[in-house]
């Protein structure tokens, strides 16, 4: 029993940290049908951001995230207006290519910058956990944790309560009729898309603490991330949320009781399956071309 | 509008040009002519999972290219090193010693970094029957498809890596002796062979199997292993990993607050200060591993090749993987020299099996399946330094310290 409990509460933790990650990634899809398959290289270029910010200053990586989160908002902002823009109105697989060959460009960039070799942060907590009875709880996974439900909160309420917020959800349900009642959808856009950017200064404060990385360690992400959107319901955040937590509590449960060579692989095997089922994936909304294709 | 639409691609190309990668294909010639260099083409992953060691070995031979030249060249001719970026992916490799081969027209090939990319890539060159002198490819199966162009540029292969360490357990007074022993290892063709001939010797000396697992080179998250291993509590830990792996895998370690009496880790501490930085210096202690090349090693031109790396790439220890890679280019410059000749390069395949070659490395030797025949040295992580501790003629250091002294 103690096992399973212990394979439930590291999968939470972690799914908590996914959840964060691949956010941004679903907000970007859901509102621009943009595939940002650079997202992986954004957490990547985040965690780079923090391992100087933690070198040159000794901050806390997790405070680091009030830096890296506006420097990646403004990075995704003029990214945005100086490249993806203008593939705005072209077919998904056109967003895909370009931001795959931005990923590039980055990988390329923090290679330069950094230099091709593994960083990690190590704050104090990095390799400590709080123990509950025969329970440990590792601190950076319930850090990155907190700090995630606390980012994820605060963006529901964003959507949720402030009209910015409302125009985003407008644009992405009905571009058109968003125009309509006066929102400006291309200024949206660009907001949107500096707010999925956005979530990796956070998403790549903790990825910089949780695990070592290197320029090319992206690819292993932006995988994981796609995966858990799609299991979700592109677009949907909550759907993001709830694919995260499984995604997160599949590893650990296939790592505890199949075996740790199953890992990655049991997890797809679940999206699959799922998608048998609800092609709109578990929280997505069916589109009126999806109805059409029927 | 139209100018623009091209700027993220041509970026993408300006970065990769930056970051060292992608070959020129400029199709020169393959003729003995003297006026022109021998161009010896490599693709390597520079981008991707095993970019860092990819980085390295392009560094190894770059040092190599410039000190050959410096020397006059190699059969009079200047040497230059073509290398492409196979993105770390098995198919990537393929495509770029054929294009190296037909389209660039090389002179001659080294090889590529890891087991997985050096088993197709090897295939190409012995199908166009071209001497292949790897720096890291050791597993087992590379060698036993009958090739004969070949050739592992390390001591030995992956499954006698741990040897020099399993006659050490083994010889310990019984007192000390482990007892006990997990074998958690990443499912990678070097890695696994390392621990099972490690797993192998230790069964046969009655060291008792307590713990064994295999995961994919794309798990991130190593509590479940770590917890599985505590709740084993083997005497003996033994970790066949790469690099991100083996750092995850200690911090996992740390996190569920376990510590074996000894501990051998494949490939991650021989990264020098990434992977104490990667786990912090305090958790290095005692940690073994088994390790081709030494920066302090007094083997013909080690010093020289040390200094000119750091002419070239600025102060600080090369790492492993350019050192391997600079003793690939000296087998294969060995060989040359001594058949004086590019044109038939089985004779030089059959050179290289019939003699030993002085490398930096240390003297290498190979059987008729180009597998080295010699022995790894044993590293160990003391007071925060890496030191190597067996074979005793080759020590930098006198004492073998416990990972954990009250286990």
């Amino acid at each position: 029993m103690t096992e399973f409990a212990q394979a439930i509460i590291l999968g939470l933790l972690i799914g908590g940290v996914y959840a964060l990650m691949a956010s941004g990634l679903s907000l970007i899809f859901g509102v621009m049908n943009v595939i940002n398959t650079a997202h992986g290289a954004f957490l990547i270029l985040s965690a780079f951001l923090t391992y100087s910010i933690w070198t040159a200053t000794g901050l806390d990586p997790l405070v680091a995230i009030l830096i890296t989160t506006p420097a990646m908002f403004g990075f995704g902002w003029l990214l945005y207006s100086g490249s993806i823009r203008r593939i705005r109105e072209a077919p998904a697989a056109a967003s895909v290519l370009l931001t795959f060959s931005l990923a590039l460009v980055l990988e390329g960039l923090m290679g330069l910058i950094w230099g091709n070799t593994s960083h990690a942060v190590r704050p104090a907590y990095f390799n400590q956990s709080f123990t509950v009875g025969d329970l440990f709880l590792p601190k950076a996974q319930v850090y990155g944790c907190l700090v995630a439900i606390a980012v994820l909160v605060a963006l529901w309420l964003f959507l949720a309560r402030t009209w910015t917020g409302r125009a985003i959800r407008a644009s992405a349900v009905n571009p058109q009729g968003a125009r309509l009642v006066g929102v400006n959808v291309a200024a949206v856009a660009t907001m949107t898309f500096a707010i999925g950017v956005a979530t990796t200064g956070a998403g790549g404060s903790i990825v910089g603490v949780l695990y070592p990385f290197l320029p090319g360690s992206h690819y292993l992400w932006i995988s994981r991330l796609l995966g858990i959107i799609v299991l979700g319901g592109m677009g949907s955040l909550p759907g993001a949320v709830v694919g995260a937590l499984l995604i997160g509590v599949g590893e650990s449960l296939t790592s505890t009781y199949i075996s740790p060579q199953w890992t990655t692989a049991v997890p797809y095997v679940v999206i699959f399956l799922v998608l048998l089922g609800r092609p709109q994936g578990l929280l997505g909304a069916r589109l009126r071309e999806d109805v059409a294709a029927v | 509008m139209r100018r623009l639409r091209w700027c993220a691609p041509a970026l993408a190309a300006a970065a990769l040009l930056a970051a060292g990668c992608g070959g020129s294909d400029n199709g020169g010639g393959s003729g003995s002519d003297s006026s022109k260099p021998i161009r010896i083409g490599a693709s390597l992953p520079l981008t991707g999972d095993f970019s860092e060691p990819g980085k390295a070995a392009q560094q190894g031979y770059q040092v190599w290219q410039k000190m050959v030249n410096d020397q006059g060249g190699l059969l009079g001719r200047k040497v230059q090193v073509v290398v492409r970026d196979d993105a770390s992916d098995q198919n990537t490799v393929v495509a770029d010693y054929n294009a190296l081969i037909s389209r660039q027209k090389v002179d001659m090939l080294l090889g590529t970094f890891s087991s997985l990319l050096n088993l197709p890539a090897s295939t190409v060159a012995e199908r166009n029957r071209k001497l292949y002198v790897e720096p890291a490819g050791g597993a087992p199966e590379i060698f036993d498809r009958g090739y004969k162009h070949i050739f592992f540029a390390q001591q030995a292969t992956a499954d006698h890596q741990g040897d020099v360490f399993a006659q050490y357990i083994l010889g310990l007074p019984p007192s000390e002796r482990p007892k006990t022993a997990a074998y958690p290892s990443l499912d990678d063709p070097f890695a696994l062979p390392v621990l099972q001939g490690l797993r192998e010797k230790f069964e046969k000396a009655g060291i008792k199997t307590v713990y064994t697992t295999k995961y994919a080179s794309e798990n991130t998250n190593f509590d479940s292993i770590a917890n599985a291993v505590k709740a084993a509590n083997p005497d003996i830990l033994m970790h066949g990993a790469t690099f991100a792996d083996g750092v995850n895998f200690v911090r996992a370690l740390d996190k569920v607050g376990y510590k074996p009496k000894y501990f051998f880790q494949t490939s991650a501490p021989s990264f020098a200060d990434q992977y104490s930085k990667g786990i912090g210096v305090e958790n290095t202690e005692g940690t073994f591993y088994a390790v081709s090349w030494d920066a302090k090693a007094q083997t013909p031109g080690n010093a020289a090749f040390v200094k000119q790396f750091n002419q070239m790439f600025g102060a600080g220890e090369p790492a492993e993987d350019a050192a391997d890679a600079f003793a690939a280019a000296q087998v294969m410059q060995a060989a040359v020299k001594a058949v004086g000749g590019i044109d038939d390069q089985t004779k030089l395949a059959d050179w290289i099996r019939s003699h030993s070659v002085n490398t930096i490395l240390g003297p290498l030797r190979w059987d008729k399946t180009g597998a080295p025949q010699g022995q790894f040295l044993i590293g160990q992580w003391q007071s925060g330094k890496s030191q190597i501790v067996l074979p005793k003629a080759a020590a930098t250091s006198q004492t073998i310290v416990k990972k954990n002294a009250g286990a």
